[in-house]
């Protein structure tokens, strides 16, 4: 399944890694993040500590910011999607402006398709709380001139999962 | 429908291209998105749950807008256009707004809340990049999911470099890229944003917003306040079904296996004094939903893919085809959203070939219902006379149609046929020359003992069809040699007249119900094991057609399902016997190879295409050498190629260009239509190639 997921992102043009440990997976935020500002207004603490170096960005100053920080909270292999729970509009900023997006995904939250989602998504739809669930898949596309696909139109030109193949548990905290 | 404009389209060679590109493309990216996938059963599943939603629809409308309200949102139910955009309006002016900044609605469209809004002082930014492109040309979506479809990228270019007076070159990745910046300021600045959306849950009141480019995101999440405009038929019942129309729709639409984004949004998420408001719009559906004839329509779920397969709007793009919904469902559509006025002349422009139906992911009977919806539009003037006094008098009928022998002997070239029609009508049949209406139509040859009596098998009533009576006797005469030969006794009853599909699709369904009352009493008067055809289009309707049309008449409905259970197409009986193995190969000359043209109505209105292909290769002992696009109208249409013969060539051209790049010598068809439209476009180019009826094919070769 984490074969089949990692095929179908990269289908529709996200870019894939696999991770064993915590650091390796903070040591690729970095070399992708560079010096930018990043916006990631609720990193899980672990990866906070993991990467102490990170300048995060004021949300008033996501649209500059050169990256933004997700934590999925699944993923589905027949299409390469990932399961983002962005009920804070400022989480939902950090994946819509940047031009770059990193999301991390536990491998172990990986489900077959669409349909095997059902559950996950009824348990936050039938709260009496608001939500905004938000599946992504790939990069932000369009083909709406003479039907070339392009990537990158409105939100991110780039999307990379990291996929955490040991302990991830901190993706939860 | 104006012809100026249709020939303007026609000549559009940008255009042209684009949607033919995109027509061979779409089949392909759908079929691999469907992949591993069961899609018929998942649009049986859509068809069955919105079919129960739309009885329902009252009660769905006030569920979602209680389970909405309870989560936050503002819910306001608008029952025509003006409601809706003055509700939007108020909707701004309470945030001292002067701006809305615009994800893709085609519903903002329908309204024409644009127009509205900026005659009322607030300004509105499209930022889905096709509706900016048209919004910047100041034209309409000529496709629901493709909105700019029909402008290239010098046009793009253009109007871009106007709306940011810098020159911007025709380069796409790089106009994409302007689009970005130049309405990045848009969403940064908006206070109030505005979405669509594509589904509806009623249980949880959730939104649900299929979307490809990221704008949708931001215009719900950058402005403090959200408008979500959306038709009441969006509202299912919970998110199980909304699961299944995001699992169809992006397939079916742009051959996806899903978007860049699906959001689902539930209520006005974060701090306090952001707002969500749902305007529900009704603009008659609410009506149409408790209409049991039409309501179907409403089951739509806006993917376009009977746009994207239909042979008429490949060649003449959705501002023709269509109002402001184009492609079939926006036929249909229209006269319920914008008024029966605006759908009079796109109705005529369906060739009826059914490719809508056989994609559509709401499994609805498109074609069908723009065949009934003729009937409630205004009729050309003559035509009430033809169909009510001629037609239903079958000996009038064809004494006009023995009168028309006479009538067109000026006209006669070399050969017999017609190359030429007299006056207005030379133009637009020059390329396609016409058979003659036969001296001895095949019920005189009948009567003088032709072709029956020769076997003790079972029982065949066969039912010829006019066209093939009267222009195409032989065809007739080698359809009974073939059965007989096969082991039936063949009769012809003599009383039998038009199935009344010319006048059904004229609209004229009185006359249409009349034919179907005579036809059925005809071929009923006899005992007979079956009754069979020879043109797809009589089968249909013989098969379907006269049960629809006698629903409503017990004595009727129950001799049409009698009728129904026994008729059958020539291919279909002859099918049955090629397993038997009860008959032997002769030696009469057939092709060796022969490519076959599915007609429309044969595959579509009665799901055969597996049957025609066995008999050709086990009775007629042919190859079959495949074309492209073989179940591709060929621009026949009955009366469609009188009515618009421009359109009529250009489709045949395609299946020319087909037919030729098999190097096949014969097209077989199952069609006297399709035999008379494809004869006449190879004949009229010159072309050796012959078309023969299947059933021509199998009388010459078997023994």
């Amino acid at each position: 399944m984490v074969e089949r997921f990692q095929i179908a992102a990269e289908a529709v043009g996200a870019i894939v890694k696999r991770f064993t440990t915590l650091i390796d997976g903070a040591g690729y935020v970095t070399s992708v993040t560079g010096t930018t500002t990043v916006a990631a207004p609720t990193l899980p603490p672990a990866l906070r500590r993991a990467l102490p170096d990170l300048t995060l960005a004021e949300p008033a100053d996501f649209a500059v910011a050169g990256a933004g920080i997700s934590v999925a909270r699944a993923g589905i292999a027949a299409t390469g999607s990932l399961l983002l729970e962005l009920t804070d509009p400022t989480d939902r900023s950090a994946t819509a402006l940047p031009p770059v997006h990193l999301v991390l995904l536990d491998i172990t939250t990986i489900v077959p398709t669409l349909a095997d989602l059902a559950g996950l998504l009824a348990e936050n739809l039938n709260r009496p709380s608001p939500a905004y669930l938000s599946l992504t898949t790939g990069p932000s596309r369009t083909a709406d001139i003479e039907r070339v696909l392009t990537i990158g139109v409105h939100g991110p030109k780039e999307l990379h999962i990291l996929m955490m193949e040991g302990d991830a548990s901190w993706t939860r905290d | 429908m104006d012809k100026g404009l249709i020939q303007q389209k026609l000549d559009n060679t940008f255009l042209r291209r684009a949607l033919k590109n995109f027509a061979a493309a779409y089949p392909v990216a759908r079929a691999k998105a469907f992949e591993g996938m069961d899609f018929e059963e998942l649009r049986v599943r859509i068809s069955g749950f919105k079919e129960a939603g739309l009885e329902q629809l009252p009660a769905l409308v006030e569920q979602f807008t209680a389970s909405a309200e309870k989560a936050g949102a503002r819910v306001h139910l608008c029952t025509t256009p003006d409601d809706a955009n003055r509700t939007i309006l108020e909707i701004i002016r309470s945030k001292n707004a002067d701006f809305l900044v615009k994800s893709k609605a085609m519903t903002s469209e329908e309204i024409e809340l644009n127009h509205y809004l900026e005659r009322n002082g607030v300004s509105c930014l499209e930022t889905d990049l096709g509706e900016w492109i048209i919004q910047l040309a100041g034209e309409r979506p000529s496709h629901m999911v493709m909105p700019a479809i029909h402008k290239n990228k010098e046009e793009v270019a253009e109007l871009f470099s106007r709306e940011t007076g810098r020159e911007c070159p025709p380069d796409i990745p790089s106009l994409v890229q302007t689009a970005r910046d130049s309405l990045r300021s848009g969403f940064l600045t908006g206070q109030v944003g505005m979405s669509g959306a594509n589904v509806a849950m009623a249980d949880s009141g959730t939104l649900g917003i299929i979307t490809n480019e990221g704008n949708g995101r931001l215009v719900t999440t950058l402005p403090r306040t959200h408008i979500a405009l959306v038709g009441v038929e969006k509202i299912v019942p919970s998110l199980t079904e909304a699961l299944d129309i995001i699992e169809i729709l992006p397939k079916n639409a742009t051959g996806q296996k899903i978007t860049s984004y699906v959001s689902f949004i539930k209520g006005p998420t974060g701090d306090e004094g952001r707002e969500l408001h749902i305007v529900l719009l009704d603009n008659g559906r609410l009506r149409l939903a408790a209409d049991p004839a039409f309501r179907e329509a409403l089951k739509c779920v806006k993917c376009g893919a009977c746009a994207n397969v239909c042979p008429i709007y490949e060649l003449v793009g959705g501002h023709v085809f269509g109002h402001i919904y184009v492609g079939g469902i926006g036929l249909v559509l229209t006269p319920f959203f914008h008024g029966f006025d605006k759908a009079e002349e796109i109705l005529k422009l369906c060739i009826g070939c059914r490719k809508c139906n056989e994609v559509c992911a709401a499994k609805i009977d498109i074609e069908g219902l723009i065949v009934d919806l003729r009937d409630r539009i205004r009729k050309p003037f003559g035509q009430k006379f033809l169909f009510g006094t001629l037609m239903k008098n079958r000996k009038l009928f064809h004494a006009a149609l023995r009168t028309a022998y006479l009538a067109q002997k000026p006209f006669q070239g070399e050969g017999g046929r017609i190359r030429h029609l007299p006056l207005v009508l030379n133009r637009e049949t020059a390329n396609r020359s016409l058979p003659p209406i036969a001296e001895r139509p095949f019920r005189d040859l009948v009567e003088t003992g032709t072709g029956t009596g020769k076997s003790k098998g079972e029982k065949v009533l066969f039912y010829s069809g006019c066209l093939a009576d009267f222009v195409y006797p032989e065809m007739c005469r080698d359809t009974v040699t073939s059965l007989e030969k096969l082991g039936y006794t063949v009769t012809f009853p003599q009383e039998q007249t038009c199935c009344g599909i010319p006048a059904r699709y004229s609209g004229e369904m009185e006359v249409a119900r009349d034919m179907a009352r005579i036809n059925t009493d005809v071929l009923l008067k006899e005992e007979a094991d079956y009754v069979v055809t020879i043109c797809p289009t009589c089968t249909m309707s013989l098969k379907h057609d006269f049960g629809k049309l006698l629903a409503d008449d017990p004595v009727y409905a129950e001799k049409a399902r009698r009728l129904a259970a026994k008729t059958f197409n020539f291919s279909e009986l002859a099918a049955r016997k090629a397993e038997t193995g009860d008959w032997r190969l002769g030696t009469g000359k057939v092709p060796q190879t022969v490519t076959y043209h599915d007609a429309c109505h044969l595959k579509r209105g009665c799901g055969v295409h597996e049957e025609p292909r066995k008999v050709l290769q086990e009775l007629a002992g042919v190859e079959i050498a495949e074309m492209t696009d073989c179940d591709k109208c060929c621009g026949f249409g009955g009366s469609y190629s009188i009515k618009y013969p421009e359109i009529s060539q250009e489709v045949l051209k395609n299946k020319l260009e087909n037919i030729a790049a098999t190097g096949a010598k014969t097209v077989a068809v199952d069609c006297p239509g399709c035999k008379l439209q494809i004869e006449g476009g190879l004949e009229a180019a010159g072309s050796p190639v012959k078309v023969e009826h299947s059933a021509t094919l199998v009388a010459r070769r078997i023994g």
